[in-house]
């Protein structure tokens, strides 16, 4: 999720997709990623490099490309939306690419960034999320059985207080800074004119490029990504919620779409569908012969509607007080003489 | 005379019927110059529908016209474009009767000054002449009709032609003397949009000289007058208003039109000045803004009384134009309206000192509202502003405009008093200045 918009939060955009990018690189299908994008950079007026977003220096990385399927975008980002996505209450006529189809057995990640505070997450230049409406989201998430177990990074200034309220079961959270310390823009690019991404999100890439579907890397390889030496804040994360020992969790259930495989060499053999055979339509009811366009209204009946019955009318005492003041000035005006011309 | 305007109506009426059938009709009926929330068409027609569903139409923000709109288009509804068609003309016919008394009263006045001496003796080439006369209402009727605003007005099916055609009407009355139709009409046209009670002061003042009543403060035969004059007036407004409560039985539409002229509360863009402002004021002041604002439409009233007790049909003239230049919803019908007023005033022409500066500014603006709407709501490379500085420059046009005619008539006043050739004290030639 990026939750800012305008040009120069060029930065944010390029966060998320990087994510994006590395997240499909290892497997995961677009079907299975819900992702918010609060502004459009790549056709923005302001890109001196249309259709692209750079995350490297020198343009050396266009993580936009043909393949990017953004879900929220523009406005349509903004915390109602978010918490809506999360928890599931959604209206029915929402796409699916635009849900999170996740239940039970489901490792769920969420990459934030954007610009943030002691507790809370802007979106959009006008509105926040708190952590405590984050926290909740998670609890009502856990009750309604939609995650396995969920990973938590965000990368804002303060983000460390985004994850203090967390109380649900299976949460490893991560953050780009501690309460009280700004999260630092990595490079500007002089070409584009704007930062292009994030210290913190910028190393945790170049971790993740290491990672393949077959990687044993565990968590506490990714906790120690961007010491303060290189990040000038200091990341944080929580474990006390999670139930595993962070050491034992591979990068890739989380980053990536590993299936445990079992390769069984017996036969199996399914059941009929035995209920199948209730549900075929007799056919002596189908009618004889189906109608035709032409001849289901006949146009008689068109070109002759009548107009449409009016309900209301206007009451008589109205229209009898109208009409008497009119014919008063009337012949107030003219006289009485010409009364007898007009009976 | 009739055979001219009847051309005039044909042609206004062929022009009109064919934007009818194009594909422009429904382009125009969007534009926000031309339609507001007050006289949209198409809120007639879901006030009328939300009556059809049994919900009373002033339950929501929506309709804002008056109960006799509402009768009057219950029956009407599917006439509505020969119904719009026939108030332009309606409107044009009174205007042309209207200024063809008028005419005839200066003319006599003008004999009856010139009998009296009351003129200097070099102002020969002032003097307006029945030749130059004869054309005038057939030129004010044309200006009406053939006004591309009041074409576009007509084709949106906006109510601002009903409101014009009522207002004409009371212009009719009052030249021609009645009192009793000048009240009726005017408070006819006080009921549907609240501003022409401004008009009440010309109207008086016109009857007044019609009747030859002196309008000293002291007098005891103007204050009678006055009095009928008023009584009449308010007696007609309440009395319309006393039923339109029968149509609906409740006093809803009062809040509904007039506490929403009165108020502003939806700041749709349109050619005033109100949206703007009241788009980016804080809440606390916006109550203080609001009464300053309709005080400024009102305010003018007095001074111009005062100045043009004289010249009553020229004050209506300043009046109308002051009317539609600072109402709270104007539209490009009421500038129609005052403008088709511009050729009676045709002998000022030598004294108008910026027409032509004005009449530019008033056509690019004109075309440059579309354009910037467009930047602003389609193209989203423009803002706000851009709109607004077109509305600003095209209000301040028409303040300008109707500053040079009011500079115009009254140098030409002087020069009939004190003839042509202006010297100062020790021989010098001088120049008016309006302070």
């Amino acid at each position: 999720v990026c939750t800012s918009r305008f040009w120069f939060n060029y930065r944010h955009v390029a966060n998320t997709l990087s994510v994006y990018r590395s997240v499909k690189r290892l497997g995961i299908p677009d079907s299975h990623i819900v992702l918010m994008l609060a502004d459009d950079m790549a056709c923005n007026p302001r890109n001196p490099k249309p259709a692209t977003v750079f995350s490297h220096k020198n343009m050396e990385l266009n993580v936009y490309g043909d393949d990017v399927e953004v879900d929220y975008r523009s406005y349509e980002v903004t915390v109602e939306n978010f918490l809506r996505v999360l928890t599931g209450r959604i209206p029915p006529s929402t796409p699916r690419s635009k849900r999170l189809l996740s239940d039970d057995r489901s490792n769920i990640l969420i990459y934030m960034t954007g610009h943030g505070g002691n507790g809370f997450l802007k979106f959009q230049d006008s509105e926040e999320i708190t952590n405590v409406e984050l926290a909740d989201a998670f609890e009502q998430m856990w009750q309604k059985r939609r995650y396995n177990e969920l990973l938590f990074i965000i990368d804002t200034c303060q983000g460390a207080s985004m994850y203090e309220r967390f109380y649900s079961p299976n949460i490893m959270a991560l953050a780009s800074s501690q309460v009280g310390e700004d999260s630092l823009s990595h490079q500007p690019d002089l070409g584009i004119g704007v930062h292009l991404m994030d210290r913190y999100t910028f190393y945790v890439l170049e971790f993740l490029e290491e990672i393949h579907p077959a990687s044993q890397t565990n968590m506490n390889d990714l906790f120690q990504v961007c010491p303060k030496s290189l990040c000038v804040s200091t990341p944080g994360h929580r474990t006390d919620l999670f139930q595993r020992d962070p050491q034992k969790v591979l990068i890739t259930d989380f980053f990536g779409s590993v299936r445990k495989v079992e390769i069984t060499s017996e036969t199996l053999s399914l059941q009929r569908d035995v209920a199948g055979s209730e549900s075929k339509l007799p056919e002596e009811e189908l009618a004889t012969e189906p109608l035709k366009y032409a001849e289901q209204l006949p146009v008689a009946q068109i070109i002759h509607q009548k107009p449409k019955q009016k309900d209301w009318h206007p009451p008589g005492g109205f229209i009898l007080g109208l009409w008497a003041l009119i014919i008063m000035v009337f012949f107030k005006t003219y006289g009485i003489k010409h009364m007898k011309h007009v009976f | 005379m009739a055979a001219p305007l009847v051309l005039v109506v044909l042609a206004a009426v062929t022009v009109r019927a064919a934007l009818y059938r194009s594909s422009l009709a429904g382009f125009i009926a969007e534009r926000v110059e031309v339609t507001s929330p007050l006289n949209a068409w198409k809120r007639v027609v879901e006030g009328l529908a939300l009556l059809d569903l049994g919900v009373s139409p002033y339950s929501g923000a929506i309709f804002h016209e008056t109960p006799l709109i509402i009768y009057l288009f219950h029956f009407l509804i599917e006439y509505a474009e020969l119904v719009f068609m026939i108030t332009d003309v309606l409107t044009a016919v009174a205007l042309y009767l209207a200024i063809q008394d008028f005419n005839k009263v200066v003319f006599k006045k003008q004999k009856l000054l010139i009998e009296l001496d009351k003129y200097a003796p070099d102002v020969a080439e002032l003097i307006q002449t029945p030749m130059e006369m004869h054309y005038i209402p057939l030129k004010v009727a044309l200006f009406y009709l053939l006004n591309p605003y009041t074409v576009m007005s007509c084709v949106a099916k906006s109510t601002c032609a009903i409101n014009n055609s009522v207002i004409a009407f009371f212009i009719l009355a009052t030249i021609k003397g009645s009192a009793f139709l000048s009240a009726v009409f005017l408070a006819l046209a006080t009921y549907q949009s609240l501003y022409p009670l401004t008009l009440f002061a010309p109207a008086l003042l016109y009857l007044l000289q019609r009747q030859f009543i002196p309008i000293k403060l002291k007098s005891k035969s103007f204050w009678l007058y006055t009095m009928q004059y008023a009584s009449l007036y308010l007696c007609s407004l309440v009395v319309i208003i006393c039923l339109s409560f029968f149509l609906l039985n409740s006093w809803d539409f009062i809040p509904s039109v007039y506490g929403f002229i009165l108020s502003v509360p939806d700041l749709t863009p349109n050619i005033g000045l109100f949206w703007y402002f009241f788009a980016e004021m804080f809440e606390h002041f916006s109550l203080f803004f609001v009464c300053v604002f309709q005080i400024n439409v009102f305010f003018y009233t007095i001074p111009l009384a005062i100045k043009l007790k004289e010249h009553p049909m020229f004050f209506m003239f300043v009046q109308l134009a002051i009317i539609s230049i600072f109402k709270s919803y104007p539209t490009v019908g009421d500038v129609a309206l005052y403008m088709a007023f511009l050729p009676v005033w045709n002998h000022l022409y030598r004294f108008l000192r910026n027409i032509f500066i004005l009449s530019c500014v008033l056509i690019f603006c004109s075309f440059l509202f579309p354009v910037l709407w467009h930047l602003w709501i389609y193209a989203g490379s423009a803002n706000s502003n851009f709109y607004y500085a077109i509305t600003l420059t095209f209000n301040i046009g028409q303040i300008l405009l109707i500053s040079d005619y009011f500079y115009a008539f009254l140098r030409r006043e002087y020069y009939l008093t004190h003839g042509l050739h202006l010297t100062r004290q020790d021989g010098t030639e001088a120049m008016l200045v309006l302070k």
